[in-house]
């Protein structure tokens, strides 16, 4: 098993998920960014709110400029993908909740403000995804640091 | 008849191939050499949003119009859809069962759901409309919904 080199330690990974409000795949692909973020890999991650970037949050742009990023886009219209490149970001990895799915039809998420079981296993399963890129990017356990 | 007609509304601009007629569930079908090729509307594929997964009854079937000839399942919803002629089922569209989004991608050209052999197309003609039909009424359904 590897670890991260101080260098890479001290550059934390962005986690950049859907925004979207009232969509299923969007809440799919916040849950999963919480998971990587909190549960996960809190201490390699930094979860960073798209909104944020759409409004041109200057903090926002800084933490995502320069810095690797892994988006979670919802739908095709891959917004969080696009907003990263736009802010400057280095897209280290990206997502779609969609493509998850469908490798994992067994779980096919419903509801919104609370997902259903299938959907909150959906986003561990793409949680895990991101942080088999993160450990791939950086070197880091793959089991996660609180997992 | 222009190639298509087109409809702005707000960030969508949805097209109507002028080559095709439509079925009132907004299939839209074509007639080649006696065949008739199918598939969904740009309007109903941007409506319902990224395409899942796609079933389409099996190659071979005889079905009545308005029976069931496929379920597409999107990130918003699962959508059955009726056959828009009576006919055999001659052919589904392979490139869907890999690449389902192929009808979002392109509804009216590498996206079409399925080959029909009508078996009364004269007979059942006037259950169809006509591209300046449909899109009118594509205008109107629009307008409600944004109501």
């Amino acid at each position: 098993m590897s670890f991260a080199t101080k260098a890479e330690e001290s550059r934390k990974v962005n986690v950049v998920p859907c925004s979207g409000i009232g969509k299923t795949y969007g809440s799919v692909s916040r849950l999963a960014a919480y998971v990587v973020t909190e549960d996960l890999l809190p201490e390699r991650t930094c979860l960073v709110a798209l909104s944020r970037l759409v409004m041109g949050d200057e903090s926002a742009r800084e933490a995502i400029s320069g810095s690797p990023a892994i988006t979670i886009d919802g739908c095709s219209l891959a917004c969080a993908t696009k907003m990263v490149r736009e802010s400057g970001g280095e897209l280290a990895g990206s997502f779609a909740v969609l493509d998850v799915y469908r490798r994992h039809r067994q779980l096919k998420p419903k509801g919104i403000a609370e997902l259903n079981e299938a959907g909150e296993d959906l986003a561990r399963v793409l949680a895990h995804e991101v942080v088999e890129t993160i450990a791939q990017l950086s070197n880091v356990p793959k089991e996660g640091q609180h997992g | 008849m222009p190639e298509f007609l087109e409809f702005t509304y707000e960030k969508f601009t949805i097209r109507v191939a002028g080559d095709c007629l439509y079925s009132d569930e907004g299939l839209w079908v074509k007639l080649e050499g006696g065949k008739a090729r199918v598939g969904l509307s740009d309007f109903i594929q941007q409506r319902n949003g990224d395409v899942a997964f796609v079933e389409v009854k099996p190659v071979g079937e005889v079905l009545r119009a308005g029976e069931e000839l496929a379920v597409v399942e999107t990130i918003k919803v699962d959508i059955s859809l009726g056959m828009p002629v009576s006919g055999k089922l001659l052919e589904e569209n392979p490139v869907l069962e890999i690449t389902p989004e192929t009808i979002n991608q392109d509804p009216y050209g590498a996206g079409w759901l399925a080959l029909i052999e009508p078996s009364d197309w004269q007979g059942e003609l006037a259950q169809l409309m006509e591209p300046q039909v449909y899109f009118e009424r594509m205008k109107l359904q629009v307008a409600r919904e944004m109501e």
